[in-house]
């Protein structure tokens, strides 16, 4: 994998003597998880070209609960498809723990979602073959850990987002908030640096909801996880660190 | 294993659809191995007679089978009793039956008939043939050893005997052109009446002890000697280690001589080939649209997969492993059915038409050869596999983005 040297070198290279430690220290907290800068994504539908994101810069701290607020259509799934490492802009610069990924291969991708990020979504997309305790495990399955560890954490994951017992259920056989919540656990089993969640509650009552946000609140503070959640609901937005605006395609 | 399971899991989904698929793949499985079965039993049967009729290797004067003789036995081997002293010599074989083909006229004192004849071992071709080789339609087989005190005896062709309106005891008359071309001729009675199963044959044939051939022929030749050996698989072996024991020979073996094996086996490898090839295709498609249809189906699935971190070989194996599943399933129970169908037209004991240019049927049996299951397995599996593969493999890798939008 390729490093970007002007974001990691205060990392691996602090100043000398004290004075040096300590800025380097100052830095490294300082430094972003995710840092975009004038990114740019358009579509083309048939013979037009529609502009998703124009030239969005966005930094978001480690551990932070960010929302992605802004009316259908604003690019906000777009930003978190990139953020997530599903899609690649078409222009402008995107670091993950510094990193820049825009070099990296579809494999080297696929690994780097495997281990730093989790994605809960609207349609909670569970398998429904799969009990719940499989579904969580899918992540670990995919990286190749050991069977008894993977059920161990599986096990630890459902417990976490109030789900023990229910190991044994499929998909069907639980409720909405029920399946999100598995869908929560399934992100962050693979001890994730960022999950990325679009919609989490679009499909579930108030009370329900409001379960789940407080679900994702709990684990983004215990687990030092970094959240960003594409949301309409304003009640998600309002427990969030950072709302961030979008209106076609540019932070507003 | 998870895997595994998850893949039989995803057959579950739909399985109304996998059913039918996996019950295509079994006809598929079972109609390979019933068509391979009677193709293999026929291959091994006309082996046999091939092999029983000429002997496993047989030994012959350099120009025999190639050489046009000017003379009868011009071609002969004159030292038949020493080679088949020294084959008989190996344990690899049972015997080694000398045998002198002549041609003539046969008469009844009243109508005459193209004949063509062997001379023959009678004692060693019924060690090796048995008796149902040659049918007997009348009377008996020629005795072990000819008789000193009455006539030599002589079996004919059916439609032979028919034209020269003889039955056993009648008496004969062969005639002959001798090895130095003059004519000989040789009384004979009429021992048996027997079928070869061609009627062309049928109309010709004759059989004589060989010393009955060579006084005829004024000759102490033959024109060959047959090699029979314990095990048909020794074939080659033997016809290596009788060229540096007869050097300057002739050899051939059953292969070469069986032209009728060999035409009947390039007719069915054709014809069971392509029935074999559309049954193939079939389960390929049939495999193919059922997965197709899970894929299109399992699109969003197939997106998250990627989301969560698969790269495309990792869903594509998952695919792989969803039609090894259909592909084994039904492989299983083709197998199933095609042992039960093979063991019923065992019982049923039905026979098959006789073939073109042949007079009598033969009976109808279906060989179980595990290395004919165990590849019929396979290639279903295989195929299934490669179907899984392709119909996946373009999803796999498509925009997981495109893959989660899909509705």
């Amino acid at each position: 994998m390729d490093h970007d040297t002007t974001c990691v070198a205060p990392r691996v290279s602090p100043a000398p003597g004290r004075d040096g430690a300590v800025r380097a220290e100052a830095l490294q907290l300082a430094a972003p998880l995710l840092q975009l800068r004038d990114v740019a994504k358009a579509y083309r539908v048939g013979h037009v070209t529609v502009p998703a994101l124009r030239g969005v810069s966005l930094d978001v701290g480690e551990g932070e609960f960010l929302a992605l607020v802004g009316p259908s259509g604003s690019g906000k799934s777009t930003l978190l498809h990139i953020c997530g490492l599903i899609d690649a802009p078409d222009a402008g610069r995107y670091q993950l723990e510094g990193k820049d990924v825009s070099r990296l291969g579809p494999r080297e991708l696929a690994i780097l979602r495997r281990e730093r990020v989790g994605f809960v979504f609207q349609g909670f997309n569970l398998v429904p073959v799969l009990t719940a305790l499989e579904n969580v495990e899918i992540p670990l399955l995919l990286a190749g850990v050991a069977r008894a560890e993977r059920g161990a954490r599986s096990r630890a994951s459902l417990e976490a987002v109030g789900l023990g017992g229910l190991e044994r259920r499929r998909p069907d056989e639980l409720s909405g908030g029920q399946r999100q919540r598995v869908a929560i656990a399934r992100a962050m089993v693979g001890r994730p640096r960022l999950v990325l969640a679009d919609e989490p509650t679009a499909n579930l009552d108030g009370a329900t909801a409001a379960q789940v946000i407080d679900v994702m609140r709990e684990l983004g503070r215990t687990r030092g996880v970094t959240f960003v959640v594409a949301t309409h609901d304003e009640r998600m937005a309002r427990h969030c660190d950072r709302v961030v605006a979008l209106r076609d395609g540019v932070l507003a | 294993m998870k895997w595994f399971w998850f893949a039989v899991a995803n057959v579950r989904r739909n399985r109304r659809r996998s059913a039918t698929t996996i019950l295509i793949a079994a006809v598929g499985t079972a109609a390979l191995l019933v068509g391979g079965g009677f193709v293999q039993y026929n291959y091994a049967l006309l082996r046999r007679i091939a092999a029983h009729d000429s002997g496993h290797v047989v030994l012959a004067h350099r120009d025999h089978f190639d050489g046009d003789e000017d003379l009868p036995m011009q071609h002969g081997v004159d030292d038949a009793s020493l080679v088949k002293a020294r084959l008989e010599a190996d344990a690899r074989v049972i015997v080694a039956l000398p045998r002198l083909q002549f041609s003539g006229l046969i008469s009844n004192g009243d109508k005459s008939a193209v004949f063509i004849g062997t001379g023959i071992d009678a004692e060693g071709e019924s060690r090796v043939r048995g008796s149902s080789l040659w049918k007997l339609t009348a009377g008996s087989t020629l005795s072990a050893r000819p008789s000193e005190d009455d006539l030599p005896e002589i079996m004919l062709g059916k439609e032979l005997a028919r034209q020269l309106r003889v039955v056993p005891g009648s008496t004969l008359t062969l005639l002959a052109t001798t090895t130095e071309g003059s004519l000989n001729a040789q009384d004979v009675r009429v021992k048996g009446i027997y079928s070869v199963g061609v009627p062309e044959m049928d109309r010709r044939a004759v059989l004589v002890h060989l010393p009955t051939a060579q006084r005829l022929l004024l000759t102490d030749r033959v024109s060959t000697v047959s090699a029979y050996l314990r095990r048909i698989d020794d074939t080659d072996v033997v016809q290596a280690t009788m060229a540096g024991l007869f050097p300057g020979r002739a050899l051939q073996t059953w292969r070469d001589q069986a032209f009728y094996y060999r035409a009947v086996r390039a007719l069915y490898n054709r014809i069971f080939g392509l029935l074999g090839a559309i049954i193939v295709v079939l389960v390929l498609f049939a495999i193919s649209n059922t997965l197709g249809m899970a894929v299109v189906e399992r699109t969003r699935e197939i997106g998250t997969f990627r989301a969560l971190g698969a790269v495309p070989a990792q869903i594509t194996r998952n695919f792989v492993l969803e039609g090894l599943v259909v592909g084994l399933a039904g492989a299983a129970i083709g197998t199933a059915a095609a042992t039960l169908i093979s063991f019923a037209v065992d019982r049923a004991g039905a026979m098959m038409p006789p073939p073109p240019g042949y007079s009598v049927g033969y009976p109808l049996l279906i060989d179980r050869s595990p290395a004919l299951y165990a590849a019929a397995a396979l290639v279903i599996a295989a195929v299934s596999a490669i179907a899984a593969w392709a119909v996946s493999r373009k999803a796999a890798a498509r925009s997981i983005v495109e893959a989660l939008a899909h509705v």
